[in-house]
């Protein structure tokens, strides 16, 4: 569980890190993905299953709103159903446009679904819908799997009935009234709308409850309500759905369900306080779970150039050697420095050469007073330090806290060396 | 220096205006009657166009028995048999509309509520 959790919290940082890139590649997939379907399904315009096409309007749809997907989507299949006969376009056209006007106004967001439900259904998954809204929708939800349904069993019935379609060649009216018999008449199409909808509510109800595994049982009592009323509807109507996949769809929408609620609602009832306390007008009884994270171990990922780190010794060298040349005893100990220092950035990289460079600072300092004796004892410290503090880090190569505690040693008591002789000086 | 706090508040405002804040400082301007009425007739307009779509369908279905009995049904009760159809539907959709437009514009108004007490707070923390 830990692992999983751990990689739960690697996606999710992931994404954070990428979303910018990330989320137009996600709306290219599934543009890609529901234009693959439905020119799978319902391919009757040979000319836009071309994949450049396909290519093209995916890629549009990629940094346009996740709206505009359904809406080419929806462009698709009326296409194709337009090559295959126009009545069959005029109806699926105003079906959609009816669903538009009435119900989508008010939940635009919701829109996604309306495509989402029919590729589920595509995909042999279609139970997942009801669950999955259920548990992080709101019951408004069921009017957007019920058009998703809707639709696909229209689509479906134009699909599986095209060639009587097709045999009723000027018969305009005689194909309008099948095409709307199709869809009013659809038995199976009432009574999966009816299971959905109850499913939907269902898992609503027992997911706000305020027990543990709320969610768990809600996806449970949901699915078997879905099997139920759907074996209950193929019994009442002949609805001639197949068992076996009802039975196998439900499942794998199951654990898809439960993957959703990894991602969404993770708690750990082990945990679970409850409290009570009052105010004024109020008493409160507070059930607190903790939700289930843990912190990813963090990688600090180091880059040795040496090349680089070499370049910043040998800038440092003049600089040192033009300070050394006022005083002996600085020379001496400034070159044993930037010894100390060349051999660090050979054996470490970056943060060892900064810390060279502090050393060398530190050098620069001694050799600042120029005139005064003391000025050597103000500065032979920061030296000490400064070459001790290479010393530690030849020690220990590896581990970064202890060089840049080394570094930042080496730099402050560089700073209390300037400090003491600007003291020196004053006095 | 950095004020921590000042920071948060600033981030979350600006999160805030950046996704929700903007259709609800845009909601925020006008009264609830103006708000409320507007998506009513909008809602109005929607209703009319689908049940023309669904009378139209209705007609389309059994085209020919409609053209043969034209001549002998009482046109009249037919227009009023319509016109209930269509004031039950429009109807019936404009008063949903009113609910769900008038929950929203409260839920608007508190958010923006608490925005506006955020900025008065950080007016405050400037002022310190």
């Amino acid at each position: 569980m830990t692992k999983l959790l751990v990689a739960r919290e690697y996606i999710k940082n992931f994404y954070s890190k990428y979303e910018i890139y990330l989320w137009p590649v996600c709306k290219f997939l599934f543009a890609f993905i529901a234009l693959i379907i439905i020119n799978g399904e319902i391919g009757y315009m040979h000319r836009i299953e071309n994949m450049a096409i396909v290519l093209v309007v995916a890629l549009m749809c990629s940094f346009l709103p996740m709206g505009c997907a359904v809406v080419f989507s929806g462009l698709f299949v009326l296409l194709h159903l337009y090559a295959l006969s126009m009545e069959c376009a005029l109806v699926a056209f105003m079906l959609m446009l009816v669903m538009v006007l009435l119900y989508f106004r008010f939940a635009p967001k919701d829109f996604i679904i309306l495509l989402l439900t029919p590729i589920a259904f595509v995909l042999k998954i279609p139970y997942i819908m009801p669950l999955a809204m259920g548990l992080v929708g709101t019951p408004a939800s069921l009017f957007s799997v019920g058009c998703g349904t809707i639709l696909y069993f229209f689509l479906n019935f134009i699909n599986e009935n095209n060639t009587t379609i097709n045999a009723m060649e000027d018969e305009i009216a005689a194909k309008f009234r099948y095409l709307i018999d199709g869809l009013i008449d659809n038995k199976a199409m009432l009574v999966t709308v009816a299971a959905f909808a109850v499913t939907l509510i269902v898992v609503y109800v027992i997911r706000r409850m305020s027990v543990d595994h709320s969610w768990t049982i809600a996806m449970v009592a949901g699915s078997l309500v879905n099997v139920m009323m759907l074996l209950i509807g193929d019994l009442m109507y002949d609805t001639k759905v197949s068992i076996v996949g009802i039975l196998i769809g439900s499942i794998v929408s199951f654990f898809l369900a439960k993957a959703l609620q990894f991602f969404v609602f993770s708690v750990d009832y082990s945990r679970t306080e409850r409290v009570q306390f009052e105010d004024d007008e109020y008493y409160y009884y507070v059930k607190a779970i903790p939700k289930l994270s843990v912190a990813t171990p963090a990688k600090t990922v180091k880059k040795i150039n040496t090349q680089k780190s070499q370049n910043v010794v040998t800038k440092t060298a003049p600089k040192t050697v033009n300070t050394v040349n006022n005083t002996g005893r600085a020379r001496t100990e400034t070159v044993h420095t930037t010894g100390t220092a060349s051999t660090a950035s050979r054996m470490g990289g970056g943060t060892y050469s900064t810390a060279a460079s502090h050393t060398t600072g530190a050098s620069h300092t001694t050799g600042a007073p120029r005139t005064t004796g003391t000025s050597y004892s103000a500065g032979a410290r920061p030296h000490t330090a400064a070459s001790r503090t290479v010393g530690t880090a030849q020690e220990s190569a590896r581990p970064v806290s202890t060089v840049r505690t080394a570094n930042s040693v080496a730099g402050r008591t560089a700073q209390r060396g300037d400090e003491r002789g600007s003291l020196n000086r004053d006095k | 220096m950095l004020n921590e706090e000042r920071i948060i508040l600033m981030t979350h405002m600006a999160s805030y205006e950046e996704h929700e804040g903007k259709k609800n400082v845009i909601v925020g301007n006008y009264f609830r009657s103006d708000y409320i009425g507007f998506q009513v007739l909008k809602s109005i307009i929607s209703a009319s166009i689908a049940f023309v779509i669904v009378f139209g369908m209705f007609i389309f279905y059994d085209f020919e028995a409609f053209m043969q009995d034209i001549y002998k049904m009482d046109l009249l009760a037919f227009a009023k048999n319509v016109l209930i159809a269509y004031f039950l539907m429009v109807g019936g959709y404009a008063v949903v509309t009113y609910i769900v437009y008038w929950i929203r514009y409260n839920k608007v108004k508190k958010s923006l509520k608490c925005y506006y007490s955020n900025l008065k707070k950080l007016s405050g923390i400037y002022e310190k």
